[in-house]
């Protein structure tokens, strides 16, 4: 889970707008970080938290959706129940944990199903169609384009030390720091020199409108999504 | 040197945004052994001031120290963190690239605050934590009474917060003279300083 999973050759069973990801994103992270899990905000708050495990199974993700409600469940269950009938320094720890859980988890997995079913060019497109300034485009375009390039000179040095003999054991960062980090880092930044010379020579830096192949569009899933997830959200404010 | 950011200083900010964002996220994985979570507010701007440092040999005119600081925000929202991280990212990112501007990107001082200011970015994670605070204990104090609350209050007190910013400042100035050591010993020999 998490920046490296961003799938460059994910097929949906059906197609979201990367706008409507983003959306849902923020609305379950706003909704799930206030309000209580008693009394009528409850509701929208359950709502949204269950829109990350209808999503993953819809994306036959049913591994990631089936233990996300499982941990939901019990750290909701946790919260309304074991936390009123402890005490001490237990009760301290289920009321950090549990409370920790049901407001961050929702907008962590929410988060996982964006990226790993998002193509790296869709999200750019759609950042493209929301008017963001091209100064914050490129360079996002950029860095997620880096991210397999540095994991993979990491693992080319740790291959190279293997091959040498050398072996790295946990606990000694200084030599950690000096002899991978350092290697990968000249490597990436090699890298990008000669990557920023050939995007250059094929016009990125070039004025105007970018066009892109992706197709964004809003279709009647993402206005029936966008539509129920702001509802939830407006009501969540109300009461 | 020419003026403005042109493309391959957009190019620039992506790659070290990348590489910074890998040395953040790697040393974030501590966070997993439950004592060194405690320690990741230091340890994160610490290492990642070799990244850090490195790109603003690149940096020549401002605003790449800014959006280095908003693309990094704006992934973390992406990746389901919360939401204030924006705001505040942005804001640090900003803020600390005005300092290092007044430095012209060279002077060591300026950089070493200027460094310590962006990476208080870091803090935004824990703001939700302060409105959840609230929301929670206002919660509990309708359930279950106040003594209960009060009791609950004083063993989870807001220093928590503070003691982070705190340590992201000696952890930023510690990793600044880390970049700084780094560089002289290795990227400028190797020629890419």
């Amino acid at each position: 889970m998490g920046f490296a999973a961003f799938s460059s050759n994910h097929q949906s069973l059906y197609r979201l707008d990367p706008r409507t990801k983003i959306l849902l994103t923020v609305l379950v992270g706003i909704v799930m970080m206030g309000g209580s899990i008693h009394g009528p905000s409850a509701i929208p708050r359950a709502l949204l938290a269950l829109a990350p495990f209808g999503l993953l199974l819809a994306e036959r993700k049913y591994r990631q959706g089936l233990l996300y409600l499982f941990v939901l469940l019990l750290s909701v269950g946790v919260e309304s129940y074991l936390v009123t009938r402890t005490q001490g320094a237990l009760n301290l720890i289920l009321v950090i944990v549990s409370s920790l859980f049901t407001r961050f988890v929702p907008g962590l997995m929410m988060g996982y199903y964006l990226v790993s079913t998002t193509r790296i060019s869709e999200l750019i497109a759609a950042l493209e169609k929301m008017h963001m300034p091209r100064q914050i485009v490129i360079p996002f375009a950029v860095m997620m384009r880096f991210f397999p390039t540095v994991i993979e000179e990491n693992n080319a040095v740790r291959e190279a030390m293997r091959m040498r003999g050398l072996h790295l054991s946990g606990g000694n960062v200084s030599a950690y720091l000096e002899y991978m980090l350092i290697p990968m880092m000249m490597c990436t930044v090699k890298i990008g020199e000669e990557l920023s010379a050939a995007a250059l020579t094929r016009g990125l830096g070039r004025p105007g409108a970018r066009t892109s192949l992706c197709d964004i569009k809003l279709r009647g899933l993402d206005a029936l999504l966008i539509t129920i997830s702001l509802l939830a959200f407006a009501l969540w404010i109300v009461l | 040197m020419k003026k403005g950011i042109q493309a391959k200083d957009l190019i620039n900010i992506g790659l070290f945004t990348a590489i910074y964002f890998v040395v953040f996220f790697a040393t974030g994985m501590l966070g997993y052994i439950p004592i060194m979570m405690l320690a990741l507010p230091f340890l994160c701007p610490f290492v990642a001031g070799i990244p850090f440092m490195l790109f603003l040999t690149r940096v020549h005119t401002f605003g790449m120290v800014s959006i280095m600081g908003t693309i990094l925000a704006l992934l973390m929202v992406l990746t389901g963190h919360p939401w204030q991280l924006l705001p505040i990212g942005i804001l640090m990112a900003v803020l600390g690239d005005l300092v290092l501007r007044a430095g012209n990107y060279k002077d060591w001082r300026s950089i070493r605050l200027g460094y310590i200011v962006f990476s208080e970015w870091l803090a935004g994670m824990m703001v939700p934590l302060f409105f959840m605070r609230d929301s929670y204990f206002a919660q509990i104090r309708a359930g279950y009474g106040d003594a209960y609350a009060d009791a609950l209050l004083s063993v989870t007190p807001p220093w928590v917060f503070y003691l982070t910013i705190v340590l992201i400042v000696f952890g930023a100035l510690a990793g600044a003279y880390l970049g700084k050591a780094t560089l002289k010993k290795h990227f400028k020999r190797a020629g890419i300083a």
